[in-house]
C-alpha cells in the first residue's frame, strides 16, 4: 500500500501533476456516477425553458430545446471519453498486434503491414477522420472506426520497434533454445515487454484522438442526437454562439480540462518512462 | 544517399497509389451516389437515372473507372468537378492558396511567439517561469483549434463588436479586407503551434543545456549567453527545421475544422464539400493533392536528416 | 401573434385561385412595383447553403433554383397565389377537349448571349427537358406532353396526351428555363452554365467561386423595362447562423433568409435591421414506409399521428415560429386545403394510440429508427421531441443521422423508412402530391402506398379543368391521407428574413427563393 502511495507522490510532485490528479480525480467521479454529480435528466426536454442563461437551477444553462447543459456535459463526459477509449482501445490492439508481428518476424508481414500503415499516414489525422466519417456516414459506430483507424500505425511503429529490439536479446535466443515456439516466445516473452510502450503511447494519442473526436463531432460527422457527447453538444451550439454563448462554452472547458489532464499523465510517465 | 532516395521515393508512390485506391473503393462502397443528389425528390425516373450515371462512368466496373482516373491522373489531368465542371487542378490550386496563406501566417507567428518562450524556459529549468511557459504549452496543446475559434469570435463580437466579413477575399484583391477574414482562423491555429513549438524547443533546449560541452564551456568561463546562443541554440536548429514540416502537416489537418467554422474556401472545405456532394473528381484529387503535400514534407525531413546527420541514414 | 399575417395573405389566394390564370397585368410578375424606386448600387446577401452547379434543368435543390431563377426563365411565374403568371409566355389558349394549349410569346426577348428569342429556343428547351434520357427532374411533370410544335416564330403549341390542369404551373422556374436553341449541343454545355449564364432573366452571372461567393450583375438588356434596380448582387456562403446574424449588425449583409426562425431573436432590437416573416409553400413532415417493418400495419401508422404533438415538436425545433398544419403546406391551405378540425388523427389521443398498438400485438411497443438529414438543423431539435412523444406509448426510437445524398438515394429506392422531411412545391396540388402519393409508374409513390383510390384521385385532380370540383376532388384525397397517415404533415416553418433598412420593397416568395430582389432597389 505504501509502495503505491509512494509511486503516486513521485508520480504527482509538482503543483502541474497535483492539478492533473486532482482533474482526473474529477473526470473518473463524473465517469462512474453522472447520475449523482447531475440528478436532472440529460434528455428531458422542455421548450419553455429553452436557451436560458446559467443559473441556480440550470448552473450551465439550457440549450435550444431546453434540456439541462450542466446534466448533459456531466453524462457527456462518460460517453465522449468511453467513445475515446474504446476507439484507441481498438487501434492499440489492431495497431500493437500487427506491429509486433511485423517487428518480430520482419520479412514479408514487415512489408506488407508497413505499406498498409504508411498508406494511413499518408493522411494528416483530421483529414483521413472526416474523410472516414464523411463518407460512410456519421454515428457511433463509424465514428470509433475512423478514430481507430487512424491511431493504428502510431501503435504499430511503437510495437514494431520494440519488437525489433527485443528480438535480438538473449533470453529469446534462450528460450529459442529452450525449443520454444516462434509465436509462444512472441506472445510469452516479447509481447510483455513491448505492452508498457504501447500503454504509455496509449495515454500519449488519448489527448489528441479526444480533440479529433471532438472536432469530428463539431462538424457534424460524430454521434448521433440526442446523445450528449461534448463534440455533438458543441456543434449544436454553434448557431447560438452569439446569443447563447454557454452551450459552446462548458463542453469545451470540459474537453480542454480532459485532454489536460491526461496529457499531463502521459508527459509524467514518459519521463519516468525515459529515466529507466 | 542515391539509394536511400529512391527507396523512399518508391515507398512514398506506393503509399500514395495505395490510398487514392483506398479513398476510391471507399466512396463506391456507400449508397448516394452523385446522381441521387441532382435528381432529389423528383420521382423514379429510370432512364433519367441511368442516363447521368451512364454521363458521370458510374456505370462502369470499379477497376475500369480506378484504371481511367489512374491513367489521366499520371498525365497530369485530374478530371473536372462533376457539379461545377471547373478543372480539379484550377480547384485544388486556388484552394490550396487559401489553406496556404493560414499555414504560412500561422507558422509565422507560432515561431515567432513559441520559439522565445520555449527558449527561455529551456534556459530557466526548474523555475517557475518554466511552470508558467510548461503550463501554457500543455493547455495550448490540449484546447480544440474549433473551440478556441468560436471563443475568440464570441470574444472579439463582445469586447470589440467586431465579427470577420465572411466572405472571402484574396490578398491580391484587398489586402485589408483579406486580414480580417483570415486574423482570427490563423490565431486560432497559432496558439495550438506555438504551444507546439515552445514545448518543444523547451524540451530540446533543456537536452542541448546537459550535455557535457555546455556544461563545459560555462565552467572555462564563457557568458552563459554566448552558451546559449551559439552552441545550443544552433544545435537545436536542425530538429526545429525538421519540427517546421511536422507542424505544416498538422496545419494541413486542423485547417478543416477551421476552415469550416471560418467559411474559407480552402482545401479541407473543398475535401469536405466534396464528400457531402459525392463529387468524386474533387475528392479524390483534393485527397491526392493532400497526401503528396505530406510525402514531399516527410521526404524532405527524411533527406535534411540524412545530410545533417549522416548516421541517421538507414 | 404567429400566423396572423399569414393568414390575412392565404386569405387573398382563395379568391384568386377560382379566376384561373391570371395573364393581363404584367406588373405583377415577381411581386408589386414600388413608384419611388431608385437604380443602382449592390448589395451581399448572406447564405447558409450554396448551389452545387447553375444548372436549370438538373437538380431540385433549393439551393439551385433560389438564385438560377434570376437567370433564367420559364414561360410562366409561380405567383405565390397559386397563379401561373405570363412570363416568356404573353398569354394562351386551351383546347375544349383541354388536351392542346398554345402559347403566344414575348416579342423583343434577349438572351444574355445577345441573340433574340423565338419559338424554337422554346421548343428546343422544354424537348430537352422532357426527354428523361438528359436526366432532368422536371421530366417527369412533363409525361403528358407528347409534341411540342412552332406554328410560327412566337406561337408554341403543347399538344398532351391527357389534360393536365396544372401545365402553366408546371411551366414556371423550378425545373428548366428557355436557354438558346441547340445549347447543349456543345459537348462542357451543362458545367459551362457555372460560367456564363445564357437565360432571359433580369439577373446575368459574373462570377461563381464555390465555397465562398457567387455574384450576379444587372441584364442591361432586360425585356421587362426599367427592371432589375439594384446593379449587383453578391451571395456569400456562411459558416453558420449565428455568423450571419452578426453580419446583418455589422452591415457586411443587406439581406438573408434564415431557415431556422429562432435564429432571428437577437435582430429584434438591432437598429437599422429589420425582421420580417412571410408565409411559405415549405412543410416539414415525418414520412412513413409502408413497406418498413411494423409501418406495414395501418393501426401503427395511426397511432404513430396519435401520439405526435404537432406544436411541441414545432415550438421545439422552430421555437413556434410557424403555423401546424394538416395535410397541405400552410400558404395553400385556405385555397386548396381542408379544415384541420374535418381531418382524422389531428389530435393527441395516447389511449387510442396505445389500444391501436394493442390491437396490432404490439402492447408492449417496438424499437425503430428515425431518419434525420445532416445539415437540416431543424430535425435534431425535432427528432428528439419526437422519440420523447412516442415513447409515451412505447415505441423506442433511435435517431440515425445520414447525409443528404444517402436519404436521396433511399428515398429514391423508395427505402425510406421512418425519416423527417422537408418539401417545398410550387402552388399547385398537382404539383404537391401526385408524384408523392401516385403509384407507379405515372406517380413516384414514394412511400410504397400503392393507394388504388388514391391514385384514380390524383389522375382526375390533374386532369379536371374547373376549379371547383377540383378542390372538392383534393379535399377527398386529403382526408384519406389524414386517415391512413403515411406522410405527418407536422407544420409549415415562417420565412424568416433579416434584412438593412437600406433594402427596400423586397418581397419573400414563399418557395423560398429570392425573386423578390428582381423588384427590390436601395435607398441612398
Amino acid at each position: 500500500m505504501s509502495r503505491i502511495a509512494g509511486f503516486l507522490r513521485e508520480l504527482f510532485a509538482t503543483p502541474l501533476q497535483i492539478l492533473c490528479a486532482v482533474l482526473l480525480t474529477v473526470v473518473l467521479v463524473l465517469v462512474a456516477v453522472p447520475g449523482l454529480v447531475a440528478p436532472q435528466s440529460p434528455y428531458a426536454i422542455d421548450v419553455a425553458r429553452a436557451l436560458q442563461p446559467p443559473s441556480a437551477a440550470h448552473w450551465f444553462g439550457t440549450d435550444d430545446v431546453g434540456r439541462d447543459l450542466f446534466s448533459r456535459v456531466v453524462h457527456g463526459t462518460r460517453i465522449t471519453l468511453g467513445l475515446v477509449a474504446g476507439a484507441l482501445l481498438a487501434s492499440a490492439v489492431v495497431g500493437g498486434f500487427l506491429g509486433l508481428v511485423a517487428g518480430y518476424y520482419g520479412r514479408a508481414a514487415d512489408l506488407v503491414f508497413g505499406r498498409f500503415v504508411d498508406m494511413i499516414l499518408t493522411f494528416p489525422p483530421v483529414i483521413a477522420g472526416v474523410v472516414i466519417t464523411g463518407v460512410l456516414g456519421p454515428g457511433a459506430r463509424n465514428l470509433i472506426l475512423a478514430l481507430a483507424v487512424v491511431y493504428i500505425p502510431m501503435f504499430f511503429r511503437i510495437a514494431r520497434s520494440g519488437a525489433l529490439a527485443e528480438r535480438q536479446r538473449t533470453y529469446v535466443e534462450a528460450a529459442r533454445a529452450l525449443g520454444f515456439g516462434e509465436a509462444s516466445i512472441m506472445l510469452r516473452q516479447v509481447l510483455p515487454n513491448v505492452l508498457p510502450l504501447v500503454l504509455l503511447q496509449y495515454v500519449i494519442l488519448f489527448p489528441l484522438a479526444l480533440q479529433i473526436e471532438a472536432a469530428l463531432g463539431f462538424l457534424g460527422l460524430g454521434v448521433a442526437p440526442p446523445t450528449p457527447d461534448w463534440g455533438a453538444i458543441l456543434e449544436q451550439g454553434k448557431n447560438f454562439i452569439f446569443s447563447a454563448w454557454w452551450m459552446s462554452l462548458w463542453p469545451g472547458l470540459f474537453l480542454l480540462g480532459a485532454a489536460f489532464a491526461v496529457m499531463v499523465l502521459g508527459r509524467t510517465l514518459q519521463q519516468r518512462f525515459d529515466r529507466r | 544517399m542515391f539509394r536511400f532516395l529512391a527507396t523512399r521515393l518508391a515507398s512514398a508512390a506506393v503509399a500514395a497509389l495505395l490510398s487514392s485506391l483506398a479513398v476510391f473503393l471507399l466512396m463506391r462502397s456507400v449508397p448516394g451516389d452523385i446522381v441521387s443528389q441532382m435528381l432529389g425528390q423528383s420521382g423514379n425516373d429510370r432512364t433519367a437515372e441511368e442516363a447521368l450515371r451512364g454521363f458521370f462512368g458510374l456505370d462502369r466496373p470499379v477497376w475500369a473507372q480506378f484504371a481511367d482516373w489512374l491513367g489521366a491522373t499520371l498525365s497530369g489531368d485530374l478530371g473536372r468537378s462533376w457539379y461545377q465542371g471547373r478543372a480539379v487542378t484550377t480547384l485544388v490550386w486556388e484552394a490550396f492558396l487559401v489553406t496556404a496563406e493560414i499555414a504560412v501566417a500561422t507558422l509565422v507567428i507560432a515561431t515567432l511567439v513559441g520559439v522565445p518562450l520555449g527558449v527561455l524556459a529551456g534556459i530557466r529549468e526548474g523555475t517557475r517561469t518554466d511552470a508558467a511557459i510548461q503550463a501554457f504549452n500543455l493547455l495550448g496543446l490540449s484546447a480544440p483549434v474549433f473551440w478556441i475559434g468560436l471563443m475568440l469570435l464570441v470574444g472579439a463580437s463582445a469586447l470589440l463588436e467586431w465579427s470577420p466579413p465572411f466572405a472571402y477575399m484574396p490578398p491580391s484583391v484587398d489586402l485589408a479586407e483579406n486580414i480580417n477574414i483570415i486574423i482570427l482562423p490563423v490565431l486560432s491555429l497559432s496558439l495550438l503551434q506555438a504551444a507546439a513549438y515552445s514545448h518543444f524547443v523547451r524540451d530540446t533546449m533543456v537536452t542541448e543545456l546537459r550535455r557535457e560541452y555546455v556544461r563545459a564551456a560555462i565552467a572555462k568561463g564563457l557568458a552563459p549567453r554566448q552558451v546559449y546562443f551559439k552552441h545550443a541554440l544552433r544545435n537545436i536548429l536542425i530538429p526545429l527545421v525538421t519540427f517546421i514540416g511536422l507542424i505544416l502537416i498538422q496545419i494541413l489537418g486542423g485547417a478543416v475544422v477551421i476552415e469550416s467554422l471560418f467559411s474559407l474556401p480552402g482545401l479541407g472545405r473543398l475535401i469536405l464539400s466534396g464528400i457531402q456532394g459525392r463529387d468524386y473528381p474533387v475528392v479524390q484529387g483534393a485527397l491526392l493533392f493532400v497526401v503528396l503535400i505530406a510525402l514531399v514534407v516527410n521526404f524532405v525531413i527524411d533527406l535534411l536528416y540524412g545530410l545533417i546527420d549522416p548516421r541517421l541514414r538507414p | 401573434m404567429p400566423g396572423s399575417r399569414l393568414r390575412l395573405i392565404a386569405g387573398a389566394f382563395a379568391a384568386l385561385v377560382a379566376a384561373g390564370p391570371v395573364l393581363a397585368d404584367d406588373s405583377l410578375v415577381y411581386g408589386k412595383s414600388d413608384p419611388a424606386a431608385k437604380n443602382g448600387g449592390k448589395i451581399t446577401v448572406g447564405s447558409l447553403i450554396e448551389p452545387p452547379s447553375l444548372d436549370p434543368f438538373l437538380q431540385g435543390a433549393d439551393a439551385r433554383i433560389r438564385v438560377s431563377g434570376l437567370m433564367y426563365q420559364g414561360l410562366f411565374f409561380e405567383d405565390q397565389t397559386g397563379v401561373p403568371r405570363a412570363l416568356l409566355a404573353k398569354s394562351f389558349e386551351v383546347s375544349p377537349d383541354a388536351k392542346t394549349y398554345t402559347f403566344k410569346l414575348r416579342e423583343g426577348v434577349r438572351f444574355h448571349t445577345g441573340q433574340s428569342m423565338s419559338s424554337a429556343d422554346v421548343k428546343y428547351s422544354y424537348d430537352w427537358m422532357r426527354d428523361s434520357r438528359n436526366g432532368s427532374p422536371g421530366a417527369g411533370d412533363l409525361s403528358s406532353v407528347t409534341e411540342i410544335a412552332t406554328p410560327d416564330a412566337t406561337t408554341v403549341v403543347f399538344k398532351l396526351a391527357r389534360p393536365n390542369a396544372a401545365l402553366p404551373m408546371t411551366l414556371t422556374n423550378k425545373y428548366g428555363a428557355v436557354v438558346p436553341k441547340d445549347y447543349f449541343a456543345a459537348k462542357d454545355a451543362g458545367t459551362k452554365f457555372n460560367e456564363v449564364s445564357v437565360g432571359t432573366g433580369p439577373y446575368k452571372l459574373k462570377l461563381f467561386r464555390p465555397n465562398s461567393v457567387l455574384v450576379l450583375e444587372r441584364n442591361k438588356d432586360y425585356w421587362q423595362k426599367g427592371l432589375p434596380h439594384i446593379d449587383e448582387v453578391t451571395f456569400a456562403t456562411m459558416p453558420n447562423s449565428a455568423a450571419i446574424v452578426v453580419a446583418l449588425q455589422n452591415r457586411r449583409i443587406d439581406l438573408a433568409l434564415f431557415s431556422r426562425p429562432q435564429d432571428t431573436e437577437q435582430l429584434k432590437n438591432v437598429p437599422g435591421v429589420e425582421v420580417k416573416r412571410w408565409p411559405s409553400l415549405n412543410q416539414k413532415t415525418l414520412d412513413l414506409d409502408v413497406k418498413y417493418g411494423h409501418l406495414k400495419d395501418i393501426r401503427v401508422r395511426q397511432a404513430i399521428a396519435l401520439a405526435i404533438d404537432k406544436e411541441a415538436v414545432m415550438k421545439a425545433s422552430i421555437a413556434g415560429y410557424g403555423t401546424v398544419i394538416g395535410t397541405i403546406v400552410i400558404g395553400m391551405q385556405d385555397s386548396w386545403g381542408v379544415p384541420l378540425d374535418q381531418l382524422a388523427n389531428q389530435k393527441v389521443d395516447l389511449d387510442r394510440a396505445k389500444k391501436l398498438l394493442a390491437d396490432a400485438g404490439l402492447a408492449d411497443g417496438f424499437d425503430i429508427d428515425l431518419t434525420t438529414i445532416i445539415g437540416y438543423d431543424w430535425m435534431d431539435a425535432g427528432a428528439v421531441t419526437v422519440a420523447e412523444q412516442l415513447k409515451r406509448i412505447g415505441i423506442r426510437v433511435h435517431i440515425k443521422k445520414i447525409e443528404l445524398g444517402v436519404w436521396i438515394r433511399n428515398f429514391r429506392a423508395r427505402e425510406m423508412g421512418f425519416t423527417f422531411n422537408d418539401w417545398g412545391t410550387t402552388p399547385d396540388p398537382s404539383l404537391l402530391y401526385y408524384r408523392h402519393f401516385r403509384a407507379a409508374p405515372q406517380g413516384a409513390d414514394f412511400r410504397n402506398w400503392n393507394n388504388e383510390k388514391v391514385s384514380a384521385l390524383l389522375d382526375a385532380g390533374q386532369e379536371e379543368p374547373d376549379p371547383v370540383k377540383r378542390k372538392a376532388i383534393y379535399a377527398e384525397f386529403q382526408k384519406i391521407l389524414a386517415d391512413d397517415p403515411v406522410s405527418i404533415m407536422m407544420f409549415s416553418a415562417d420565412l424568416i428574413t433579416g434584412q438593412r433598412d437600406r433594402l427596400k420593397n423586397y418581397d419573400q416568395h414563399a418557395t423560398g427563393w429570392y425573386f423578390g430582389l428582381i423588384k427590390a432597389w436601395l435607398a441612398n
